[in-house]
């Protein structure tokens, strides 16, 4: 009796509070997408249109032009896709799944080295990139390993961001009562991280997919600086290629490149989605 | 056949050495070349011999005695300072509100996906849509505030530091607070929701189940988050490098990332130097980094352990009430 | 987002790209294998547009018998995040069999390949077996270019634009305010030297016009006068010639001689077409800002410009070609003969007599000041947008003028310094001390060059 009391005096207040939510989520929502709209429709404009007004939220006619601009120079969107893909998902794939390895072995097991190892893990993560990218692309040159994918996709199995996500999200929710379960079972270790310790960290894992994906995505330039042959350039280097000298730049179709460059992002972000929005509780333990 | 908990460990080791194995080949020579040649006078592009110099840390001690690097060092600080503390709050709420079962918001699932959105678009994208948005004498904010009738006259936004400032940081906020809500979001979702049964059955209320439910199970992710943040907004890089053409006026959005490259592709090609001022601005992460773990250390450990207590005793409880 | 709405807009996305996919497939490039006999050398090409590579294509079109000996591989690598240079640089350095055998510097960074630190991998033209000194005589090729490729004595690049910069001023203001449209009239009126070019901003002002779009329309043109560079005996110099700039600078903006815009911006585009705050007079600049800038910008304004010599010669952009000494010996003689047409040929069949009479693509109309005067004497140089004036007159009057010899590899970086204090004095936010002051602080800090 005294909850439905309670209720209806708080519904008052819970109104006022939920249009103010309202309110709030839609300006976000608004704020978030203007900028893909003004990409949008710049992409449909001509240059000098794009020069005398950089922003527009009104369409133009250019489309077609730019289109066959694009079309018409180097950029090639299925080699640029491609390429693009087979860099991205193999990040992601070795990103995601050996850094959820190396998470586990930090938060199953007790062993001797394993805070030093998880602080070195955090030490890594904490050095700024800036210096070191020079440092990389030297020592990718002097080995004669450019225009080649592997070094743009092979170091992401060691990544310390992920890792240390992975870790955080074990630590909060793993309990170890299934690994026991499953080791009377007769599950070898390996076995058990594979068949129950992953399918359990779904949300984890989506979440971090997607960032790993369009971070390797976006990536500019480390694969411009690596990849000189037009047959293994990503979408990114495409589109930069697209801005020539300042003064004969097509800015129309600029933004035609990289709104076609964002569109597989769309997509793979979808295709995620239901993870993270339908939020796989951890219900592990029978209940 | 249980095997003992030494037996158990060398797993640990195991499971490690993928890392370990791909970190050494890719990453330890960019490593070492960094630290090494921050002790050198490497200078120049074609340069290939260098010498290490007489005092090891002329380097180290030149940075500090550079107006730009600390310049640079309490720009980054507060920049990301005025953008991190609204973005925590509102991914926080707003991850909050979205996995709240109560509120029922409708709707949820496009505004995630709209939320992460801005995250998509690359970081030059970004910075020339807002350069552009922001431009003087002629641009669409000063349009606004034209029309608006807030001001007069044009208002160059890149000329004053305070808003240029303000704008790196929104920009910033702006990319950013889609991607913690999310972090946020997968964090509560893997809290158990027997627990939270546990507490809407004990009669707890939306802020109360916050601050002793939800908040003590999250602590974990929120160091990651906080962590992450600060790492990533001490390294900020790509927006104030593009969003004005210099670091605005008088070094005002000069970050340390950025002071870094310009020591080493203005034209001097110091890299020496860069180099050094990468190794400091590594040590000021890691000494503030170690100062929030240990701020949060006992609570990661007990939230391991609390979790798993109030597991085991809800599945006891639901045992004794007739599964 | 139901499920269904959900799967909708994932396959429509998925249709988006496909189609887009498919539009690639259909766009297939021409293959050039020119088939001929016996195994062809290659000439690794590498530049930052595909500027260059479609002369190079153009060259093989017209002397098929040059592709049957060599084909050429190009690398083309954007400069927007400044990636070009670490590539090229470590392609030469390697010195494998893919090092460049041509490459192109812009002029922002030029000065790094043909004095600074990469100067000795570059070429003298005259080791690849061409004429150089007589090649030039030949062509007139402008000073400043040949000033900004030379190694010491020795040629290592040459451009092929011409990118020395005249005053591009509307002729209607000009006749409303000195009864006259000729260029030679009007130069007199706005200079030489820049006392007379202030007292014409007034005379524009009380008409109600602007002088120039910007401060940094003049930074163009003074940036590279005076008599020192930046930098002598390892210090930092300020000529006075670039001192004075701070103090123009503040009488335009004091005086309201300019519409105070940022090049690049909207309002500066909005100039170009008399569509900004005030109509401007003039702009300064290159053939190419009137072709590929100015052209598609000046809405009805277009016919109603024309080109004089400025008050002060300067000269803003540019490329080079520069031949790498490490490169495969048995293409040198296409190397060479690649670079002679290019930059020093001032024949009808050279390219930059094509390239000056936009005659080199079947759909090229646009045509453009080329390096060698011999040929722009010779070309027709007569556009629309300028009211029909022949503006190769001016051009070749203005290369001789523009002044190549006080550039430094640091330029790039000072110039922007250089500006943006400018600016804030010129605004009222400093005082010229302090802006020099500071100027110096972050040459210092940036650049590690002595201040003292």
């Amino acid at each position: 009796m005294s909850k439905v009391k309670k209720e209806s005096r708080t519904s008052g207040r819970m109104l006022v509070g939920t249009v103010f939510i309202y309110i709030l989520l839609i300006t976000l929502a608004v704020l978030s997408v203007l900028p893909f709209l003004v990409m949008l429709v710049n992409a449909t404009r001509s240059t000098p249109e794009i020069q005398q007004q950089a922003l527009s939220l009104v369409p133009s006619s250019h489309l077609i032009t730019n289109i066959k601009i694009l079309l018409g120079g180097v950029f090639d969107p299925v080699i640029g896709f491609m390429n693009s893909m087979t860099i991205s998902v193999g990040s992601t794939i070795l990103g995601i799944y050996f850094s959820c390895l190396t998470a586990y072995g930090l938060v199953a097991y007790d062993w001797k080295l394993r805070d030093g190892f998880f602080a070195f893990i955090l030490c890594i993560l904490m050095i700024p990139s800036t210096i070191s990218i020079i440092g990389f692309y030297q020592f990718v040159w002097k080995l004669g390993w450019t225009n080649n994918l592997l070094p743009l996709i092979l170091p992401s199995i060691a990544s310390p961001t992920i890792v240390f996500f992975m870790r955080q999200y074990l630590v909060a929710t793993l309990s170890m009562e299934i690994v026991e379960a499953a080791r009377i079972d007769g599950s070898g270790e390996f076995a058990t991280f594979n068949r129950i310790i992953l399918p359990i960290m779904k949300p984890a894992i989506a979440t971090q997919a997607i960032f790993v994906f369009v971070s390797s995505w976006n990536n500019l330039f480390l694969p411009l600086v690596l990849l000189t042959k037009k047959e293994l350039f990503t979408m990114p280097i495409m589109v930069s290629l697209l801005r020539g000298d300042i003064y004969r730049t097509e800015l129309g179709t600029v933004y035609l490149g990289i709104t076609m460059t964002v569109l597989p992002l769309f997509v793979v972000y979808f295709a995620l989605s239901k993870y993270i929005i339908a939020g796989v509780a951890l219900g592990g333990v029978k209940e | 056949m249980k095997k003992t908990k030494k037996q158990y460990a060398r797993y640990g080791y195991l499971f490690s050495i993928p890392f370990v194995v791909s970190f050494l080949t890719f990453n330890l020579y960019p490593l070492l070349y960094t630290v090494v040649i921050s002790f050198t006078d490497l200078k120049g592009v074609a340069a290939t011999e260098f010498h290490f110099l007489p005092n090891l840390f002329q380097n180290y001690i030149d940075a500090f005695n550079n107006p730009s690097f600390v310049t640079s060092l309490k720009n980054t600080v507060f920049i990301w300072g005025i953008n991190f503390i609204p973005q925590i709050v509102l991914a926080l709420s707003l991850a909050v509100w979205f996995t709240n079962k109560r509120m029922k918001i409708k709707g949820v699932g496009i505004f995630k996906v709209l939320f992460y959105m801005p995250n998509i678009i690359t970081a030059a994208s970004i910075a020339i849509l807002f350069s552009a948005f922001f431009e003087a004498p002629i641009g669409p904010m000063n349009d606004l505030l034209m029309r608006l009738g807030l001001s007069s006259k044009t208002v160059y936004f890149f000329r004053d530091a305070l808003t240029s400032q303000g704008i790196v940081a929104f920009i910033q906020f702006w990319m950013w607070y889609g991607v913690t809500m999310i972090v946020l979001i997968a964090g509560i979702n893997g809290i158990s929701p027997t627990i939270f049964e546990a507490a809407a059955i004990d009669g707890a209320n939306g802020i109360q189940t916050f601050f002793m439910v939800t908040f003590p199970s999250l602590r974990p992710i929120l160091l990651y988050t906080l962590v992450t943040s600060f790492v990533g907004g001490m390294q900020m890089f790509d927006i104030p490098r593009l969003l004005v053409q210099r670091s605005g006026p008088d070094n005002a959005t000069l970050t340390t990332s950025v002071y870094i490259y310009n020591q080493a592709f203005s034209g001097s090609y110091m890299f020496n130097r860069a180099a050094a001022a990468s190794m400091i601005l590594f040590f000021i992460i890691a000494v503030c980094s170690a100062i929030l773990f240990y701020i949060m250390r006992d609570q990661d450990a007990a939230a391991l352990k609390k979790i798993q207590k109030a597991r085991a005793k809800n599945e006891k409880q639901a045992r004794r009430s007739g599964a | 987002m139901k499920k269904k709405t959900r799967n909708t807009m994932a396959l429509l996305l998925t249709l988006v790209m496909a189609m887009s996919m498919m539009a690639g497939c259909g766009s297939k490039k021409a293959d050039n294998n020119a088939g001929g006999s016996g195994p062809k050398k290659t000439i690794n090409l590498w530049s930052y547009t595909d500027e260059v590579p479609n002369m190079v294509n153009r060259y093989l079109e017209l002397h098929p018998e040059f592709g049957e000996k060599y084909e050429i591989k190009t690398t083309v690598i954007a400069t927007t995040e400044g990636a070009y240079q670490p590539a090229l640089d470590q392609a030469i350095l390697g010195g494998k069999t893919d090092a460049p055998d041509i490459y192109a510097a812009e002029a922002a960074f030029v000065l790094k390949y043909t004095q600074g630190d990469m100067a000795s991998y570059a070429m003298p033209y005259s080791e690849l077996g061409i004429d150089v000194d007589a090649k030039i005589e030949e062509a007139q090729i402008a000073p400043y270019t040949v000033d900004i490729g030379k190694r010491g004595e020795d040629v290592v690049g040459l451009g092929f634009q011409a990118t020395g910069g005249a005053v591009i001023y509307r002729r209607s203001l000009a006749k409303e305010v000195w009864g006259t449209d000729d260029p030679t009239e009007v130069a007199a009126q706005i200079g030489p030297g820049w006392e007379k070019f202030m007292s014409a901003a007034e005379e524009m002002k009380a008409k109600g016009y602007a002088m120039v779009s910007g401060g940094g329309d003049l930074w163009q043109v003074i940036r590279n006068t005076g008599e020192q560079p930046w930098i002598v005996d390892d210090k930092l110099t300020i000529d006075p010639a670039r001192d004075r700039f701070m103090d123009l600078h503040k009488i335009l903006y004091d005086n309201g001689y300019m519409n105070d815009t940022t090049a690049w911006s909207d309002a500066w585009f909005a100039d170009m077409s008399g569509t900004g705050e005030r109509e401007v007079f003039c702009f300064l600049g290159p053939a190419w800002l009137i072709n590929y800038v100015m052209a598609s910008n000046a809405g009805e304004t277009a016919g109603d410009w024309a080109v004089a010599v400025p008050p002060e010669g300067f000269f803003w952009g540019g490329t080079w070609l520069l031949a790498n000494k490490d490169g495969n010996p048995e293409v040198r003689d296409g190397v060479a003969e690649l670079i002679e047409w290019i930059t020093l040929d001032s024949s009808d069949d050279g390219l930059q007599y094509s390239w000056a009479n936009g005659t080199l693509f079947e759909d090229n109309s646009t045509k453009d000041a080329v390096g060698s005067g011999t040929v722009m004497e010779r070309s027709n140089g007569e556009i629309e947008f300028l009211g029909g004036q022949n503006m190769f007159e001016i051009f070749i009057e203005a290369g001789e003028y523009a002044n190549g010899k006080i550039l430094t590899q640091y330029d790039e970086t000072m110039n922007q310094y250089f500006i943006d204090q400018s600016t804030e004095y010129a605004t009222g936010s400093k005082t010229k001390e302090k802006a020099i002051k500071d100027f110096k602080q972050m040459v210092s800090d940036n650049l590690g060059i002595a201040i003292e």
